[in-house]
Order: structure tokens, then C-alpha cells, then sequence
């Protein structure tokens, strides 16, 4: 008799942990709440990942393409887990969805719930959702995955673009203290991919810390050196309309100790991770913990990053943090093995 | 009673009803003698104005200017480290002096900011330190090159108010170089107290340490034997035509 295993999201974690563990065998059961496979990279239509700029589809398209192409996987679409109880070293779950809910037991479970983009309306200070002109990195993915990169007021494009880091992210303001990760990089990327496609539209990024890290830093470099792109320090205190349609970044130089009133075309904010309403949720379902961000909390962040406090359930991907796609993968993969091993143990 | 009173009163100062007015500097305060705003006579104590001094634009063009010019091709690539500007021999003498902030200046094409540092921004000696340790290769010296040429072709007034050439130094910078093929320091310095009448300070105490030091350690020795480079002649021949076309051409343009 084979194992059964609970994935819970069909992100790039929850995939790649559903097609390893499907490849050793094992029943999988992989709830989704959308009615698509993918995560938000398929939500938001990512359209390049940095740092090879290789198409999203290369990535998301082949684990979805494995994970509903049978095997010993059997995907729940728009589903959730309604309820969740320990048998034992076991666990029975309810699996709800539109045709009806089942109750299943499973040998060991993996928790890929994945973030949510912070919501820049939030903060009023951006005037996202005020101004047409102000958008944030997942809208400019998707203009720039449907080709379609023009100023949302008037359809014209942009001659002058703003790249605004960290929103949402290390502002105690919103409520969020810690760094996401990946804002710099997809920035600096789409910067790049801008000044390719359209070498008229000067980039400008207001910053405090650039943290690309690791060979993100390529990136930067090439954004710089290949692209013209222009970094200025200072974060935004405030976006507000100006004259001949355009929007105004009010900040201060804090390399020259000036205060600036710069009009743009256009305003990009690299909007930050959240965990989401799902994190909370998922915690008090399955007893797992939750950490002082919002986040699921791991047993132990540098040992077992991928074991939740409970025996038997375990986490992958951006549900315990910020994280790059790729590191997603890769928590998969290992909440996957470990999965399994527990599975096996308690047969 | 009171409106006379004011009436009477001189102005002395500009801005001098400006509450915290040591805040404000001279520039930035604009006061018209007589001034008329949508038919409305605002002459008198209402016509003072302050400029703000918030920066509204980035002139981008001053940047693809720069990054035109040999000496100013790599400005796209600073980060604004600050490595240049510690590595600088010329900050400690010159605070002011500050190459990471004039490369950012030049970035933004803030000519504003930079107009205020015409005074110092030719200090810089050419050590090369910065360009060494630069971590970008941006190579900070020769864009301190750039921006020299920059200053002089944006406020060309500023720099010839501002900045005296010294006349007699630069003849004896010439002869030497014309003279010699080579620059020697001691003999610059010596030359130019001489021709400047400071024979006395030349055997100052300072001057006698260094001349002790310099006979201890070789290098006035070293001095003395200050031969010229190989086959000079041809060469200096070549810097005097030069010199004599660049004379010819200022005077051409200056219609002498």
C-alpha cells in the first residue's frame, strides 16, 4: 500500500513537493483554492524571472504541466480543507470543494500557502488606486507580459518611470518590519526590460537599501552599467498629482540633504510579501504556529526550515517568509523528502 | 500713525522681515522694487519672496552629455560609495571637495547644486587613489577632468570671476616642463618663492628639514642629476608649436 500525502497549495513549492512526491509513488492530494494551478506567478502572469530572464512558463508551465499530467497526483481545484483532525501519527482531513466535501486520511502533510503581494492602497501615502498612473510590480508584470506598457491615464507610453522600493516592506508604519527579499531584484529586472524595449523612458529607483543579493547582483550591475538606469537615495514620503498629467514623488536626496519634487510619467512601486489572510488561517486549522510577521513559523529556521511545530506537518516556500521563486522549488523538494521519511517511519 | 511709521522705516537688509532669517540664504530671497500680481500692487513689505528649494527636476541630458565625453564615459556606474571621496588626498584640505557628491550632481544634472562648488571643484591633484579603489571602475579622476570641462562651459562668468589663473606659476610650470620634458616638485616650489619674492621663507624651518631629509634620503641628490627624457628636442619642439597655434587661435577668436 502506497502513502498519502496532503499538499496544501499549487504554487512553485507545493508543485514541485506534489511531482517529487508523485514520482516516489506516493497518493498525492493537492488542494488549490483558484481553479488554476501555478500559484501567484500564474495569478499575476509573470512574465520574465530574473536573474536569467527565462520565460515564468519555462518554470510554472512544466511543474503544472507534471502535476496535472495524472500520475499518482489528484488535483482539488478551487478547494480549501475545512477540517483537519490528528488520528494517531495520521491525520484526517475534509477536502472542500464545489462538487462536494471528502474525508480522507493522510500520512504526513505539506503547508505550501504561499504570500500575498502587499496591497499598496494600504499605505495612502503611495496614492495607489488614487492615481491611474500609480501601479505596482504585479500590475507592470502583467502589462509587460500582455504587451501592453502604456500609461493606464491615457494610453500613451511613458517617457519618464519611478521604481519606488520597499513598500510595505521595513516600515513599521504598515506593520511590517522585515525586508521581502525580492522587490529589488524584480525592480531592477523590469527596469532592465523596460529600458530594452522602450530605450525613450528614462528609469529612475528611490531607495534606501539596494538588496539584491548574491548573483542578483549581476542585475543591478547590468541595470546600471548596460542600462542607464539612475538610483536615487531616498525613500517617498509622497505621490501627488502634477502638472500636464503627471505624478509628482516628493522625497529627500539624502546624498545631497535636498528635498525633491520630481514629476514622473508613470510610478512603479515594488510593493513587498505578505502572509496573507490564508497564513493565520491555515494556522489555527492545523495547529501550527505562527510567527511575529504573519508568517508560519518554522521549528527551526536554520535546522529544519522546512518542519512546522507540529510532527508530520511540514512547510515549503513563501509560507514561512519571503522567497524567490527558486527557493520556493527548492523548499519543496525538501518538505517533499521530509514528508515522505515521516510517512514511511509511521506506516 | 503706525502705517507711517513704517513707511519710515529703511530697508536695510534683504528679507529682513523673514522670521529665522539666518535660515534662508541671500540667493534664495527675491524682492522686487515695485510689483504688480493680477492688477494688485504688492510694492513694500509684501514683495519679498522665497524661493523654494526643492529640486523639480532631473535633467537627463546632462548625463548623456557627460557620458559622451572620454573622460566621463563611465558615470552610469557609480553607486554613490563614497570609496572616492575617502580615498581623496584633497577632502581632508577642502572638505567641500567631494568627487562621490559631484558625480551624483552630474547624474541628476544638478547644476544648481553644483554651481555653488565652482570654487573647488578644480582640486583635485590627479593621485588617481579614487580611480584606484574605486570598486565600479568608474574611474572618479578623470571625472573630476569632466566636470572641470563641465564648469567651464556652463558658468563660464563664475570661473573667470571666481578662479585666477596664476600667471606666473603657469609660466613656471611651462618653462619647466618646456625646459626640462619633467616636473620636479622641489624645483617648482623653489621657483615659484623665487620669482614671488619669498626667497626668506625658502630657508624657513620647514624648508631646512626637508632639504636635510631630502639630502639624507637620496632624492636631492637625485635632483641635482634631473636630466632630460630621451630625444627632448623633437618633442619640445612639437609642445611649442602648439602652444604657439593655441596662442594664435585665442588671440584669432579674441580678434587681436
Amino acid at each position: 500500500m502506497s502513502e498519502n500525502i496532503l499538499v496544501i497549495g499549487g504554487g512553485p513549492a507545493g508543485l514541485n513537493a506534489a511531482v517529487m512526491l508523485s514520482e516516489l509513488g506516493v497518493n498525492v492530494a493537492l488542494v488549490e483554492r483558484d481553479s488554476f494551478l501555478g500559484g501567484n506567478p500564474k495569478k499575476f502572469k509573470y512574465k520574465f524571472l530574473f536573474p536569467d530572464m527565462q520565460p515564468a512558463d519555462n518554470v510554472i508551465g512544466e511543474l503544472i504541466k507534471k502535476a496535472e499530467s495524472g500520475g499518482n497526483i489528484k488535483v482539488y481545484y478551487s478547494s480549501e480543507v475545512s477540517d483537519f483532525k490528528e488520528n494517531g501519527k495520521k491525520f484526517d482531513a475534509v477536502i472542500k470543494s464545489a462538487s462536494g466535501s471528502e474525508t480522507k486520511t493522510f500520512d504526513s502533510v505539506i503547508v505550501a500557502t504561499g504570500f500575498e503581494h502587499f496591497d499598496p492602497a494600504r499605505d495612502a501615502k503611495y496614492s495607489y488606486q488614487l492615481f491611474d498612473d500609480v501601479i505596482d510590480i504585479k500590475d507592470l508584470e502583467r502589462m509587460m507580459g500582455e504587451n501592453n506598457f502604456v500609461r493606464p491615464s491615457n494610453g500613451k507610453p511613458p517617457k519618464k518611470v519611478a521604481f519606488i522600493l520597499c513598500v510595505g516592506s521595513r516600515d513599521r508604519h504598515v506593520g511590517n518590519q522585515y525586508c521581502s527579499r525580492v522587490c529589488c531584484t524584480v525592480s531592477v529586472k523590469q527596469a532592465i526590460e523596460m529600458r530594452e524595449h522602450f530605450p525613450d523612458c528614462e528609469a529612475y529607483i528611490f531607495y534606501m537599501d539596494i538588496r539584491t543579493y548574491g548573483f542578483f547582483e549581476d542585475l543591478y550591475w547590468k541595470a546600471m552599467e548596460e542600462h542607464d538606469v539612475q538610483i536615487v537615495k531616498g525613500r517617498i514620503a509622497e505621490i501627488t498629482s502634477g502638472p500636464d498629467n503627471t505624478v509628482v514623488c516628493k522625497g529627500e536626496d539624502t546624498l545631497l540633504r535636498g528635498p525633491f519634487e520630481i514629476p514622473f510619467d508613470m510610478v512603479v512601486l515594488a510593493s513587498g510579501m505578505e502572509g496573507g489572510p490564508q497564513s493565520p488561517e491555515i494556522s489555527s486549522k492545523l495547529g501550527i504556529e505562527l510567527d511575529e510577521h504573519g508568517f508560519l513559523k518554522p521549528e527551526n529556521v536554520t535546522l529544519s526550515p522546512f518542519k512546522s511545530n507540529k510532527p508530520g506537518v511540514f512547510l515549503a516556500g513563501a509560507c514561512t517568509g519571503p522567497k524567490a521563486i527558486s527557493d520556493s522549488i527548492t523548499e519543496g523538494a525538501a518538505a517533499a523528502m521530509n514528508a515522505y521519511t515521516y510517512a514511511v517511519k509511521n506506516r | 500713525m503706525a502705517l507711517e511709521k513704517h513707511e519710515s522705516r529703511p530697508v536695510a537688509e534683504k528679507g529682513e522681515h523673514i522670521i529665522a532669517r539666518h535660515l534662508i540664504e541671500d540667493e534664495n530671497i527675491k524682492e522686487e522694487k515695485n510689483l504688480v500680481i493680477d492688477g494688485v500692487d504688492v510694492s513694500g513689505r509684501w514683495n519679498t519672496f522665497i524661493i523654494s528649494r526643492v529640486d523639480s527636476e532631473f535633467d537627463r541630458s546632462f548625463f548623456e552629455e557627460i557620458k559622451k565625453t572620454v573622460a566621463g564615459s563611465r558615470i552610469n556606474r557609480c553607486w554613490q560609495c563614497g570609496m572616492c571621496t575617502a580615498s581623496c588626498t584633497v577632502t581632508p584640505l577642502y572638505r567641500r571637495f567631494n568627487p562621490r557628491a559631484f558625480i551624483y550632481m552630474m547624474q541628476l544634472g544638478n547644476l544648481k547644486e553644483l554651481k555653488k562648488y565652482i570654487d573647488v571643484a578644480w582640486r583635485c591633484v590627479g593621485c588617481y587613489k579614487c580611480s584606484q579603489r574605486c570598486p565600479k571602475q568608474v574611474n572618479p579622476a578623470e571625472m573630476m577632468e569632466a566636470l572641470a570641462l563641465v564648469i567651464k562651459k556652463y558658468f563660464p562668468e563664475e570661473v573667470e570671476t571666481k578662479l585666477k589663473l596664476d600667471e606666473e606659476v603657469k609660466k613656471i610650470y611651462e618653462d619647466m616642463i618646456i625646459g626640462h620634458g619633467r616636473l620636479d616638485l622641489a624645483k617648482l616650489h623653489t621657483s615659484a618663492m623665487q620669482k614671488s619674492g619669498r626667497t626668506k621663507e625658502l630657508l624657513g624651518k620647514i624648508e631646512r628639514g626637508a632639504i636635510l631629509k631630502m639630502a639624507k634620503d637620496g632624492r636631492a641628490f637625485s635632483i641635482l642629476k634631473l636630466g632630460k627624457p630621451h630625444n627632448w628636442g623633437s618633442s619640445r619642439k612639437a609642445i611649442e608649436n602648439y602652444l604657439h597655434k593655441l596662442n594664435t587661435i585665442e588671440n584669432g577668436e579674441a580678434g587681436v
